[in-house]
């Protein structure tokens, strides 16, 4: 291992990373989230998740009640349901309590079946583990 | 309080230094679309020195401060000469040339091994030094809360001055107040300067709140917000801007019903109120009644 991939690796270790998967349930708007956390490699348990989204171009006012997390069935997994107000680009705020205190942002765009990663920074959090 | 509660008085407390920015430019009698920038200025600047270089955030709160108002004095400097529509449009041309200039923006430094740091369009992530220090959402709640407190005593302090006076009157009529020896252009320029920093302070604690900043954060929808919100609360009073915040955040939080339509439901409730009340609720006019009433 040279020395950036282990200064990387010890990052991780202490960087969180997540990854979102959402499905539309039919209602509109409102979709059911997958969040699989990672930290140094390893799926990160235990964690108090709180999901909220802004719309990037007015990120303190057209916002959406945030909602607490449930852990999922797999480790490192955490289940939420987003009731967003518009289909488009929505910066997913993921709020992070427990064994470690972050918050993540994610870019998703949502349509009418479920949630792609749109620009706006994807490259951190959906290509390092 | 839950995390919901902190986070929407939070959103108000920041949300209140934009507002007071360009209040302060309207009191003058400058409508200003641009505050945006100042704020985007003091968020970049902030974010930088914090998570690339490991300031202490209120150093880098001052420092960006003074960056925000270097930078308003120098877009003030040509653009103050223009009047009314003029200055407004040109305030907004040059919102728009500072975001696409945070666009272009590649400051990246290796930061423990990771590149961390401003990358065009793709944002401005790991702003963490809230989390890095340990600051729980209420202590921070509590930071903005003191911070506008002693901008709104130092409003107060001011509007009660003589130099208050004299704002308030280049504001009315600048021919009358320059024929009495005022120097119009001096105290604008002074007046944008301090807007510019007020703006950033807005800005440096927002980008810390959200650990995420990007260019369209700062685009025109923000700048038409903060005009709003004075206009809205009323010229009157600097609490004006501050009634402003609180009637925006809480007429869009409390029309969550009208789903994505609550802005256009807000928008409209705006217009109504601006036809009846020009300046405002708080208005020159409520606040001498307010005064009268209760001195």
């Amino acid at each position: 291992m040279d020395k950036a991939a282990l200064l990387l690796s010890l990052v991780l270790a202490q960087t969180p990373q997540a990854d979102l998967r959402c499905v539309a349930t039919g209602e509109d708007f409102v979709y059911d989230c997958s969040i699989m956390l990672m930290r140094g490699g390893r799926p990160l348990e235990g964690a108090d998740v709180t999901v909220g989204a802004d719309m990037p171009s007015m990120p303190m006012a057209h916002s959406v009640r945030p909602a607490k997390a449930i852990p999922g069935t797999k480790p490192g997994e955490y289940r939420a349901r987003l009731d967003l107000e518009m289909l488009g680009e929505w910066a997913i705020k993921l709020r992070l309590d427990g064994p470690v205190r972050d918050l993540l942002v994610l870019h998703y765009e949502f349509d009418s079946k479920g949630a792609k990663p749109s620009m706006g920074g994807q490259k951190m959090e959906h290509k390092k583990h | 309080m839950d995390d919901y509660a902190l986070g929407v008085l939070t959103n108000i407390g920041l949300f209140s230094f934009i507002a007071l920015s360009a209040y302060l430019l309207l009191i003058a009698g400058e409508m200003s679309f641009g505050q945006q920038a100042f704020f985007g200025v003091g968020a970049y600047a902030g974010g930088i020195l914090t998570a690339l270089y490991g300031w202490p955030l209120p150093l880098a709160a001052l420092a960006a401060m003074a960056l925000g108002a270097l930078a308003q004095f120098l877009v003030a400097l040509p653009t103050l000469r223009l009047r009314g529509l003029y200055f407004a449009m040109a305030t907004l041309a040059a919102a728009e040339m500072a975001r696409i200039l945070f666009e272009l923006l590649h400051w990246r430094r290796s930061i423990d091994g990771e590149l961390a740091g401003p990358d065009g369009t793709q944002g401005f992530r790991g702003i963490r030094w809230i989390f890095e220090h340990g600051i729980e959402p209420l202590h921070y709640l509590g930071i903005v809360g003191v911070l506008l407190a002693l901008v709104l005593g130092l409003f107060v302090f001011v509007e009660r001055s003589k130099l208050g006076a004299t704002l308030r009157g280049i504001g009315q009529d600048p021919e009358l107040a320059a024929s009495v020896g005022i120097d119009v252009q001096r105290v604008k320029l002074g007046l944008a300067a301090a807007a510019g920093a007020l703006a950033a302070l807005g800005g440096v604690l927002y980008a810390h709140h959200n650990t995420y900043i990007e260019p369209r954060n700062f685009d025109i929808m923000l700048g038409v917000h903060s005009l709003a919100y004075a206009l809205i609360g009323g010229l009157g009073t600097a609490f004006g801007p501050l009634l402003g915040v609180l009637l925006d955040i809480g007429v869009l939080e409390s029309t969550r019903v009208f789903h994505g339509y609550r802005m256009i439901v807000f928008g409209g409730l705006v217009a109504v109120l601006l036809v009846f009340r020009p300046r405002g609720l708080l208005d020159e006019r409520m606040v001498l009644w307010i005064r009268q009433r209760f001195s």
